[in-house]
């Protein structure tokens, strides 16, 4: 990344990130976040950066957060969270589903 | 949404081989290839996500709220200014935004002890105390800290003495308060970011006092050695 301007945070988005309720709610503990595992948190930070580069609203990530839960409720908060980025990455053509998939299978034949 | 971005788990993969101790689960992988993707296409930043994570858990919490604290400490000036008109006071540092346009700072003195709370709901100054505790938005608490408040407060570690009065601010969408505590003795010497680090949201809500570390920067000038939790004007 040569030229490009760095990901940048504001205060709007950090506001829009902090507030979400509901199922959406980010874990806490206390008023801390907590990351069980480091992928955890570069999902979260990937889902600020991708937000941020596009210029849209946080509402765009967190409505297919709160889809993502909705149409999994069982599943770890930071699995739908991953579902949504990816359903966000794809909707504005950042990435095509078959190039996650391609990524993903070198990636577990790699592991 | 049509399709169910979860379906991935249908994948089957051999591993067999053993060779690393805690294979990447899916959804690990789904996250990797992501970041792959979108580091590649100079959408996301790497080292923007290595501070993000960071910046959650320090810089946009209570941070931003000890540092206009220890400002006040250090700057008389500035102390009369966030007083009188603390959202200005607090834009002055480059905090400020959505749910802190109107904020006001109530200060603790030997005499008068201020604690806030949001009865209605959970409002709160998010660009200066990060996000709340979840105490904060508990019906005990909201309820509670308004008939009881010495109660309360001596529950949460803060015993006051009778002679103190509390007052208790009710936050709304129009104010939000923020309290400046008193200045630990015992920190004459020490630097404004030294000060900064020793607020603490709790100090800043009412809920504690803020303590001067032990250590050999602090020893107190009574001569006392009382743990800070337990301290009493």
């Amino acid at each position: 990344m040569s030229d490009r301007a760095p990901n940048q945070r504001t205060p709007e988005l950090d506001t829009a990130v902090a507030r979400m309720e509901g199922a959406a709610a980010l874990p806490r503990k206390n008023g801390e976040l907590i990351f069980e595992a480091p992928w955890q948190g570069r999902a979260f930070g990937m889902a600020l950066a991708v937000v941020e580069r596009l210029g849209v609203s946080w509402s765009e990530f967190q409505k297919r957060l709160i889809a993502a839960i909705a149409a999994r409720p069982d599943a770890p908060y930071y699995q739908s969270w991953v579902a949504a980025l990816e359903t966000l990455v794809v909707d504005y053509r950042l990435a095509s589903s078959a190039d996650v998939d391609a990524a993903s299978r070198r990636i577990a034949a790699e592991d | 949404m049509s399709d169910d971005p979860h379906d991935r788990d249908a994948h089957t993969h051999d591993h067999g081989g053993g060779h690393h101790p805690a294979p990447l689960s899916p959804v690990e992988m789904r996250a990797r290839a992501l970041e792959e993707l979108l580091t590649a296409a100079g959408i996301v930043d790497p080292t923007f996500i290595d501070g993000v994570v960071n910046a959650y858990e320090r810089d946009i919490g209570p941070m931003n709220g000890a540092r206009v604290v220890a400002r006040a400490w250090v700057d008389p000036a500035y102390r009369g200014r966030l007083l009188t008109d603390a959202t200005k006071a607090i834009a002055e540092l480059g905090f400020g935004g959505p749910e802190g346009e109107h904020m006001v700072v109530v200060e603790n003195t030997p005499d008068v002890h201020n604690v806030v709370v949001c009865t209605l709901c959970s409002c709160y100054p998010w660009p200066v105390l990060g996000l709340p505790p979840n105490w904060y938005k508990s019906p005990a608490y909201r309820a509670r800290v308004v008939r009881e408040p010495r109660a309360v407060l001596a529950e949460m570690g803060l015993v006051l003495a009778e002679s103190v009065e509390v007052r208790v601010w009710d936050s709304s969408a129009e104010i939000r308060y923020l309290v400046l505590p008193e200045r630990p003795p015992g920190t004459e010497t020490l630097a404004e970011e030294e000060l900064a680090a020793l607020v603490t949201r709790d100090a800043m809500i009412g809920t504690a006092h803020v303590a001067a570390r032990h250590g050999p920067i602090s020893p107190p000038p009574s001569g006392s050695t009382s743990p800070p939790r337990q301290q009493t004007p």
